[in-house]
């Protein structure tokens, strides 16, 4: 049997068991009950909460997109890193007070939150929208990886199409009939698989190319050192470029609404050691970044239409590996890619009911907020199925744009936990800006100034709005900010 | 130890290692020489702070003065 059809064979038997273990999550529980769809009862465990978070960031990026990182860029690719294991720790101290003010108001949303504080429809909505935008874009990077992987692996005969419908496909019906539930315990799943396979792929690429790590590694260091370092002549990335993209993934990750809205899913003592346990998660992407260094000096990159293409193209055209490990490389990527994909559809498809369609919409019945939820998993799929097959010519700017403007939300949530003087006005001005200068620096303009990240500009222009507006606007009811500022 | 003071620890405590992987103090570990652990240096002290901030999370944990009061729900 040639490589390419066991592949085929393994990567459908992977799908078959995603699709059982995400049906069977979800049994036995109150299929009725919006609390145990959008936040599992509130009752999630430390060991599938440390999966959901980490299953979540471990994505097609860094199955593919790591690895073409350290390829074509060199040290840079360290910010991913980085950027996984510290971005989580703010969560220890904002997550339990986002959790205990969630339980009390009832809340399963980034936009609920937002309304509850700040009494504002056109806030929720605001931020509904850009939650919608940027997870479609999410989504479609997601599917066009588990596209290529399909593609890749089976040398051509499995289209974009199909591929990316049927990974996808699995992926929305276990959400839309499971809830959170499912997403975690897939993700659990799916989360051992990636870390063991790309540990063992990881290490056998390196020892066959080079012989071991210190030998690949001393080679580079010797012909091209500035490769290995940043912001020196000859490196691929900036001092500046650097240290704002760390920072602006830092601030935005716990923005991103599937990460934010499980603070609502589980106990404040199990956000902490989710918290604990999470650097760890960064050292599993180690592998990855070893197999893009490996293919330096073998690969030329004018073989690679993009060097997200990096990891497979060594499995099935440089090395020449055994068709189970093309299936097992094939598994790992799907999983990586549909345990971030499961997480996202499913609070997008939050997001959009609580923030848009309950605002517009006022007295929706639970039975009915519970229906949306589950038909907006299937609609959200649609329009991000859309867009990776089809492109989206016009729409592609709005969706990387509001991609980037998460982190525009920071300034908004941490004052209303934390600061009193802050008021509706401010946080809506500073929110508008922040978006439209991060839209400008990131599809306008063609340089930013120092080489900082858009995201970081935004922020700044952000924050020194928000304060000015509301150091100009009347002060808040003390009531509404007590709800937050002092829960307790 | 009150909630408050622990909250300005922890704080201090994680922004020293994110401080040594952001420039400019990321300049004393941006080199490719020497070779430690068959990494590139640059790429070993990325890693080495992450291990030592996964232990001073747990050093910090212990001295939570919440999780002391807080019922057992794992």
């Amino acid at each position: 049997m040639p490589g390419w059809q066991i592949a085929l064979f393994m990567m459908i038997g992977y799908l078959v068991i995603a699709l059982v273990v995400g049906m069977l999550a979800g049994r036995g529980r109150d299929s009725s009950s919006l609390n145990e769809f959008a936040v599992a009862g509130g009752k999630l465990n430390l060991f599938v909460m440390w999966f959901l978070m980490g299953g979540a960031v471990f994505s097609a990026f860094s199955f593919l997109g790591a690895p073409g990182w350290a390829f074509s860029k060199g040290a840079p690719s360290l910010y991913i890193l980085t950027y996984t294991a510290f971005a989580i720790l703010p969560w220890y101290i904002i997550g339990p007070k986002i959790g205990r003010i969630g339980k009390k108001n009832n809340l399963y949303t980034v936009a609920a939150f937002m309304k509850g504080r700040f009494n504002s429809p056109a806030l929720a909505i605001i931020v509904g929208l850009i939650a919608l935008f940027a997870s479609v874009q999410y989504l479609a990077t997601q599917m066009s990886g588990m596209a290529l992987i399909f593609n890749v692996m089976t040398e051509g005969r499995i289209p974009v199409w199909l591929g990316a419908l049927v990974s996808y496909g699995i992926v929305v019906i276990y959400v839309a009939t499971g809830g959170l539930r499912a997403a975690a315990w897939s993700d659990v799943f799916q989360g051992l698989l990636m870390i063991i396979i790309s540990w063992a792929v990881g290490l056998t690429i390196v020892y066959q190319l080079h012989g071991g790590t210190t030998e690949m590694f001393a080679t580079i260091a010797r012909e091209t050192p500035e490769f290995l370092q940043i912001g020196k002549t000859g490196s691929t990335m900036g001092s500046m470029a650097y240290t704002s993209t760390i920072l602006v993934s830092v601030i935005g990750f716990l923005m991103w609404p599937h990460l934010f809205s499980k603070s609502y899913a589980t106990t404040p003592k199990t956000i902490k050691k989710t918290v604990l346990a999470y650097p760890v998660f960064a050292l599993f992407l180690i592998p990855l970044l070893l197999v893009g260094f490996a293919a330096r000096g073998v690969v030329d990159s004018g073989q690679l239409d993009s060097p997200d293409q990096i990891l497979p193209f060594l499995i099935t055209t440089v090395l020449n590996m055994p068709g189970w490990l093309y299936g097992l490389v094939g598994a790992g990527a799907l999983a990586a890619a549909m345990s971030t994909a499961d997480a996202i559809t499913h609070s997008a498809s939050l997001e959009v009911t609580d923030g848009v369609i309950k605002n517009i919409w006022k007295k929706l019945s639970d039975t009915k907020t519970l229906l949306i939820m589950r038909i907006g998993v299937f609609v959200i799929g649609g329009i991000a199925y859309y867009i990776t097959v089809f492109g989206g010519q016009g729409l592609i700017a709005l969706l990387l744009g509001a991609y980037g403007s998460i982190v525009q939300f920071a300034p908004g949530v941490y004052s209303a936990l934390y600061w009193r003087r802050v008021t509706t006005k401010g946080v809506i001005s500073g929110l508008v800006v922040g978006t439209l200068v991060n839209y400008y620096f990131q599809l306008v303009a063609s340089t930013t100034p120092f080489e900082i990240h858009a995201g970081i500009l935004g922020l700044i222009a952000n924050v020194v709005i928000m304060i000015v507006v509301s150091y100009l606007t009347k002060a808040p009811n003390v009531a509404d900010v007590s709800k937050y500022v002092d829960a307790k | 130890m009150s909630i408050r003071k622990f909250y300005t620890l922890y704080i201090t405590i994680s922004m020293v290692p994110l401080l040594m992987l952001i420039f400019p103090l990321f300049e004393i570990g941006n080199r490719a020489t020497p070779i430690v652990m068959g990494l590139p240096f640059s790429f070993f002290w990325v890693i080495l702070w992450i291990i030592i901030t996964f232990a001073a999370l747990i050093f910090l944990y212990s001295l939570d003065p919440d999780n002391k009061e807080e019922e057992e729900d794992v």
